[in-house]
């Protein structure tokens, strides 16, 4: 559903220097699975979903989201995917209902349609109590939720979610990533980065770690953790930052 | 996902284009109907009257009809259309670029276009509307000749002036959004102020000489004109002059789109 192939990405600095980014990532997510792309910053996590995203081009490489290469076709690639950052960008003065009708429309969707998917998605992800107030006056955790109903308003088979829990407490982190196993649950490819990696230990199916631009290691929890303690130290060992103290 | 996709998406592409375009011009409508952008427009709708009709009081023996039309011309299609373009315009799509709805936008197919053409939309119907009003308004209180006649002339100069100056500061929305107001008055003053008064070929393309042409020309003042200023205007007929800002506001918009359509947006901490 998702695919990056020796995707590279390069960047010119102001300095005239070449930053490469990415150097040849490689990364599968089936439907229904959830996979988990960690990294520190600067890792390159954030320039591979954008590249998924069709926000940025790829100098190299291949990156495909349900078939739909993002070069050769990124509106096939945008028709296919939900994309959440940790900035949600809401716009303060419109409310839930109003975000999803216009993003439904920026879709092509019809209006009956955009009503059945508000319908559908205030109730899945429990927007009632807020769908009719103006983002600017929602919490945090609220205004994430407006984040990724407006992703989902057009029902995309494969979501990409950029460090969403960021700006979050515990419960609200919690709460999102408990909406995010139901959307695998429906048959849903995610993938999602963060810092956090005790919240998504037990919940994604597989860990991709990244670090320079490159993947340093991947598989299943038990396979990236390995004979280590948890996956805080199976992180810390594949990118070379020594122990966990 | 059980909906059939003929059943969800609009089957024109035009009509998703049009859709698309419409709901980010309501976007930004609705983001202008805050009670401080609201009493801005009332100030742009009122302060010409309230500047002719101080010069009206202050002028001993009257004040010339055609120095009143001229002086009309100068607070309305151009200061305040020019004023309310770059508060309208240029910020609007910076903010997109820079605030982080953007990229939710442009994940979207046809959404940097949408983007672009729809602020364009919600700038001109409201900067339109204010400038509009407030050329009404000081007509109604300059007690000029023929008041229709010049209502109608004022309604095309403010049409003209807000969609080209409107495609002007497209430009520097799109490619420095970070000093998008600042790179805007710039090119208002370079392009159309300095530009625009050099009686050269380059001021061919600015904006400022077709609405002074047709002012000229609507206003029959051409053969009264001192040799001097006669070249301040371009002689030919006002459906040139219109044609003109057309094909200059198409020119501009189109670069801007594609500008943006392939402007790249990378994360700061990895460059």
């Amino acid at each position: 559903m998702i695919e990056v192939v020796d995707l590279v990405k390069h960047y010119r600095a102001s300095d005239g220097s070449v930053v490469r980014a990415v150097d040849g990532v490689s990364l599968q997510v089936a439907p229904g699975e959830m996979v988990g792309l960690l990294g520190a910053n600067g890792a390159g996590k954030t320039t591979t979903l954008r590249v998924l995203a069709t926000l940025l081009k790829p100098t190299a490489g291949t990156a495909r989201v349900a078939g739909c290469d993002v070069t050769v076709d990124p509106l096939g690639a945008r028709r296919q995917l939900g994309y959440v950052s940790a900035t949600t960008g809401v716009p303060d003065r419109l409310t839930a209902r109003e975000i999803m009708r216009s993003y439904g429309r920026l879709h092509g969707m019809r209006e009956p349609e955009i009503a059945r998917r508000i319908a559908e998605l205030i109730a899945a992800l429990d927007l009632r109590d807020f769908a009719d107030r103006p983002a600017g006056r929602l919490s945090s955790g609220q205004r994430q939720r407006v984040s990724l109903a407006r992703a989902l308003v057009h029902d995309p088979p494969a979501l990409v979610l950029d460090e969403p829990t960021n700006a979050l407490d515990v419960v609200g982190a919690r709460d999102l990533l408990g909406l995010l196993d139901g959307l695998r649950g429906e048959g849903r490819a995610i993938l999602l980065s963060t810092h956090r990696l005790h919240e998504i230990e037990r919940r994604c199916d597989r860990f991709v770690i990244i670090h320079g631009g490159r993947v340093v290691a991947q598989g299943t929890a038990a396979e990236v953790v390995g004979g280590r303690s948890g996956l805080d130290e199976a992180f810390f060992a594949a990118i070379g930052a020594g122990a966990v103290p | 996902m059980n909906v059939p996709q003929a059943d969800r998406f609009d089957a024109s592409p035009w009509a998703a284009a049009v859709g698309s375009v419409l709901a980010v011009a309501m976007f930004q409508i609705r983001r202008l109907l805050s009670w401080q952008r609201l009493l801005l427009a009332g100030l742009g709708v009122v302060f010409p009257a309230a500047v002719m009709m101080a010069v009206r009081r202050t002028a001993r023996t009257g004040l010339d009809d055609d120095l009143a039309v001229l002086m009309l011309y100068a607070l309305v299609p151009e200061a305040v259309c020019m004023l309310g373009l770059l508060v309208t315009m240029c910020p609007a799509v910076a903010d997109e670029l820079e605030r982080g709805t953007w990229v939710h936008v442009a994940v979207r197919p046809g959404g940097r276009r949408a983007l672009l053409l729809g602020t364009y939309l919600a700038a001109v119907a409201w900067t339109g509307a204010v400038a509009l009003l407030a050329a009404f308004l000081a007509l109604a209180i300059m007690q000029v000749p023929q008041p229709l006649h010049l209502a109608g002339i004022f309604a095309g100069l403010v049409a003209l002036s807000t969609l080209g100056r409107a495609a002007l500061f497209s430009l520097p929305a799109v490619i420095m959004p970070k000093r998008a107001l600042v790179a805007s008055v710039a090119a208002a003053l370079v392009v159309e102020y300095l530009a625009g008064f050099l009686p050269a070929v380059v001021n061919q393309a600015t904006v400022s000489l077709r609405l002074r042409s047709l002012l000229v020309a609507w206003m029959q003042w051409r053969q009264r004109l001192p040799p001097e200023m006669q070249m301040l205007v371009d002689p030919q007929p006002p459906w040139v002059q219109i044609a003109a800002v057309a094909v200059l506001s198409v020119v501009l918009v189109t670069v801007a789109a594609v500008i943006l359509e392939f402007r790249q947006f990378p994360p700061s901490d990895e460059i």
